[in-house]
C-alpha cells in the first residue's frame, strides 16, 4: 500500500466511525440496512461475478436466517447467538442439498430455477404459520446484547452490522484470491478448459452457492434483531429481485461495488420517496438506465471514466 | 374425492392452463426470435387487461372494440421495448444476463406505473358470453371459461398457421434459426425481431384480457403470470411456442389436481417444484428433442 492509499483508508475509517453520530436517526437506520444488504449482496456478487450464476433465491436464505433468529429467541428463549448459528446451519444445508441438483442447470434455466425456489420458499413461509407466524409474523425479537452493551439504537447497531459486513468482505476477498478463486475464474472464462484441468465444476459452484446462502442467512439474522419483527412480506420474490440488483448496479466483480449497490437500493428509494408515489417508477427507470448504459455497474463505469481522464491528462502532460 | 370434484378440477386446470399457455407462448416466441428471456411477459397481460378496462369504463368503447384495443396496446408496448431498448443493447453485444436484468427493470417500472396511474385496486371485466354457467355432473363451468378455452385454442392454431403458412411467419422463423442466412435472402432480420416482440406482446395481452373476468387484474398480477408463463415455456422446450401451449396445459392441470390431492394453498409450491424437477430431468422440455423442432 502506498502512503497515499493509506491516507485515503484512514479518512474513510474516520468518516465511517463518525457518520452515525452526525446524521439524523433515519439516515443511521438506512446505513444499518446498507450494511445488512451488503452482507446479503456479497454472496450474490460472488455467484454473478465469478461463476456467471444469476441467483434469484437470496430472500429464501435471508428469510431462513431471520426466522431462525426470531424463533430461537422469542419462542424458545435461547441466546441470540444460537439463532445466528441455527439459521446459518439450516441455510447452508439447504443450499447444499438443493444446490447439487439445481446448479447443473445453466444460464436462464438456472435463473428461473432459483426464482422458482424463492417463490416456493415464500409460499411455505406463508403456509407454515406455526413456525413463522404467517402474515402476523413474530414480534418482540430482542436487540443484541454484546457483553452487557445493548445495541438498541441504530447508531450502536451500525458498528456491529458493519463489522460483520467487513468480516464478510474479507472472507469474500480471500475466497476470490485463493486457489478457489483462480478455479472460479478459469471456470467463468472457459468451463470446458477448466473441466479439462480436472476442476470439479459442480462442487465448485455448490461451494460458492453455500457461501452465498451463509451470507444471506447472516443478513437475515441481523435484520431480525434490527427490526424486532419479521413477517412473510419481507421475504418475497420481490426481495430476491432487489438483492440481485445490488451486485448488478454496483458491479458484480468488485467488492466495494457491492457496498455501492447496497447504498443504491437502500438510499435511492428513500430519496425518491420525497417526490411522492412516483418514486417506484423512477427507481425502475434508474435500474433500466444502469443496465442499458453501464453494463459493468456503477463502479465499472467510474473506473472507465477515471481511466479515460488519466489517459487524457497524461497525454497533455 | 368424487367424480364431479375431479371434473371441476380438470376444467379449472384447463382454464388456468390456457392462460399460462398464452403468456408462455408469447415468452417463447420472443425467446425464439431474439434469445431474450422476457421477464416482463406478465406485464403485457396487465397492460392489455388494464387498457381494456379503461377503454370500456372510462372511454365507453363497446366491449369487442375495447378487447381489440387492449390486445393492440400489448403489441405496441412490445414493439416499443424492442425498438427503444433491446435493439440498442443487442448492437452493443450485451450478455444474456443483462437482457434478463433489463426486462426485470422494465417489469418493476411498468408495475409501479400501473400502481401510480391507476391505483392499488383490482379491476374486473364482464365475462364473455354472460354470467351463465354450464353444469355437467355437478361440476360448474362458467360460459366465460368455455370462451376462454375456445379463444385460446384458436390463438394457438392461428399461431401455428402464422409460423408455417405466412411469409412473415416463415421469415421470422428463418431469422431466428440463421440470422446471416436469412439476411442473405433479403429478410430484414432486425424488423423480424421487432415483430417477435409485437407477437409476444399481443399473446400476453390476450392472456391477461381473458383471465381478468375470472380473477381480476391489479398491478401485482404481472410477476405471477410471468413465473407461470415462464414455467409453461420451459416445460414446452422454451424455443417452441406451440410446446408452450402443451406446457401451459400441463402446468394448469398439475396445479388443479394438486389442489384436490393436497391443499389449495400449496398450488404454487407444487407448480414450481414440478418446474424445477422437469428442468433437471428433462432439459429439453416434456416434448423432448422433437418438440424443439416444431413451431
Amino acid at each position: 500500500m502506498t502512503p497515499r492509499s493509506l491516507l485515503w483508508l484512514a479518512i474513510g475509517l474516520v468518516v465511517w466511525a463518525v457518520l452515525p453520530f452526525v446524521v439524523p436517526r433515519y439516515i443511521a437506520d438506512l446505513l444499518v440496512f446498507t450494511g445488512i444488504y451488503t452482507v446479503a449482496g456479497l454472496g450474490i456478487g460472488l455467484l454473478l461475478g465469478h461463476c456467471g450464476i444469476v441467483n434469484l433465491a437470496q430472500a429464501t436464505f435471508y428469510g431462513l436466517g431471520a426466522y431462525a433468529s426470531a424463533y430461537c429467541t422469542v419462542m424458545m428463549g435461547l441466546p441470540s447467538i444460537v439463532g445466528f448459528f441455527v439459521g446459518a446451519a439450516i441455510s447452508m444445508t439447504l443450499a447444499y442439498v438443493i444446490g447439487r441438483p439445481i446448479l447443473r442447470l445453466t444460464g436462464y434455466f438456472l435463473a428461473l430455477g432459483t426464482l422458482a425456489l424463492s417463490a416456493i420458499a415464500s409460499a411455505l413461509f406463508f403456509e407454515w404459520d406455526w413456525l413463522t407466524g404467517g402474515t402476523l409474523g413474530i414480534g418482540g425479537i430482542p436487540k443484541l446484547d454484546l457483553f452487557g452493551f445493548l445495541l438498541d439504537r441504530p447508531s450502536r447497531y451500525y458498528f456491529f452490522v458493519w463489522i460483520v459486513a467487513f468480516a464478510c468482505m474479507a472472507v469474500a476477498r480471500n475466497l476470490v484470491d485463493s486457489r478457489t478463486g483462480l478455479m472460479l475464474r478459469a471456470m467463468r472464462d472457459s468451463s470446458t478448459a477448466a473441466a479439462a484441468l480436472s476442476i470439479d465444476l459442480q462442487a465448485l459452484r455448490t461451494k460458492v452457492f453455500v457461501v452465498c446462502a451463509l451470507f444471506g442467512s447472516l443478513a437475515g439474522s441481523l435484520f431480525a434483531h434490527h427490526a424486532s419483527f419479521v413477517s412473510t412480506q419481507s421475504f418475497t420474490v420481490d426481495r430476491s429481485i432487489s438483492f440481485l440488483l445490488i451486485p448488478v448496479i454496483g458491479g458484480a466483480t468488485s467488492i466495494p461495488g457491492i457496498v455501492v449497490g447496497a447504498l443504491f437500493v437502500t438510499f435511492l428509494p428513500e430519496l425518491l420517496s420525497k417526490l411522492g408515489d412516483i418514486h417506484q417508477i423512477l427507481f425502475g427507470l434508474a435500474l433500466v438506465s444502469v443496465v442499458v448504459l453501464m453494463p459493468e455497474g456503477l463502479v465499472g463505469a467510474f473506473g472507465k471514466l477515471r481511466a479515460r481522464l488519466t489517459k487524457r491528462s497524461s497525454g497533455h502532460g | 374425492m368424487t367424480l364431479s370434484l375431479v371434473l371441476q378440477a380438470l376444467f379449472a386446470g384447463v382454464t388456468n392452463g390456457i392462460v399460462y399457455a398464452l403468456v408462455g407462448m408469447g415468452l417463447s416466441a420472443i425467446f425464439k426470435g431474439s434469445r431474450v428471456i422476457n421477464a416482463m411477459q406478465g406485464e403485457f397481460a396487465v397492460i392489455g387487461a388494464m387498457t381494456t378496462v379503461l377503454l370500456l369504463t372510462k372511454a365507453g368503447w363497446p366491449y369487442p372494440a375495447a378487447i381489440a384495443g387492449g390486445a393492440i396496446s400489448g403489441a405496441l408496448v412490445g414493439a416499443f421495448i424492442e425498438v427503444a431498448f433491446v435493439r440498442f443493447m443487442a448492437r452493443k453485444n450485451a450478455s444474456e444476463d443483462s437482457f434478463l436484468l433489463l426486462t426485470i427493470g422494465l417489469a418493476l417500472t411498468l408495475s409501479a406505473s400501473v400502481l401510480f396511474f391507476i391505483g392499488r385496486d383490482g379491476h374486473l371485466l364482464p365475462p364473455l358470453g354472460g354470467e351463465g354457467v354450464l353444469i355437467i355432473l355437478d361440476a360448474v363451468i362458467q360460459f366465460h371459461a368455455l370462451w376462454l378455452i375456445a379463444i385460446g385454442i384458436g390463438a394457438t392454431l392461428a399461431l401455428r398457421a402464422f409460423y408455417h403458412r405466412t411469409t412473415v411467419g416463415l421469415s421470422m422463423m428463418a431469422a431466428s434459426i440463421d440470422a446471416d442466412g436469412a439476411a442473405t435472402t433479403g429478410i430484414n432480420v432486425g424488423r423480424m425481431r421487432t415483430f417477435t416482440f409485437v407477437l409476444g406482446g399481443l399473446l400476453g395481452a390476450l392472456g391477461g384480457i381473458l383471465v381478468t373476468p375470472l380473477i381480476g387484474v391489479d398491478y401485482q398480477l404481472g410477476l405471477n403470470l410471468t413465473l407461470k408463463g415462464f414455467a409453461a415455456a420451459v416445460l414446452g422446450g422454451l424455443t417452441n411456442p406451440l410446446g408452450a401451449a402443451v406446457g401451459g396445459l400441463t402446468l394448469g392441470l398439475v396445479e388443479s389436481l394438486a389442489i384436490i390431492g393436497i391443499s389449495s394453498s400449496y398450488k404454487d409450491v407444487v407448480a414450481f417444484s414440478v418446474l424445477i424437477v422437469i428442468m433437471i430431468l428433462m432439459p429439453q422440455g416434456i416434448l423432448g428433442r422433437a418438440g424443439r423442432r416444431g413451431g
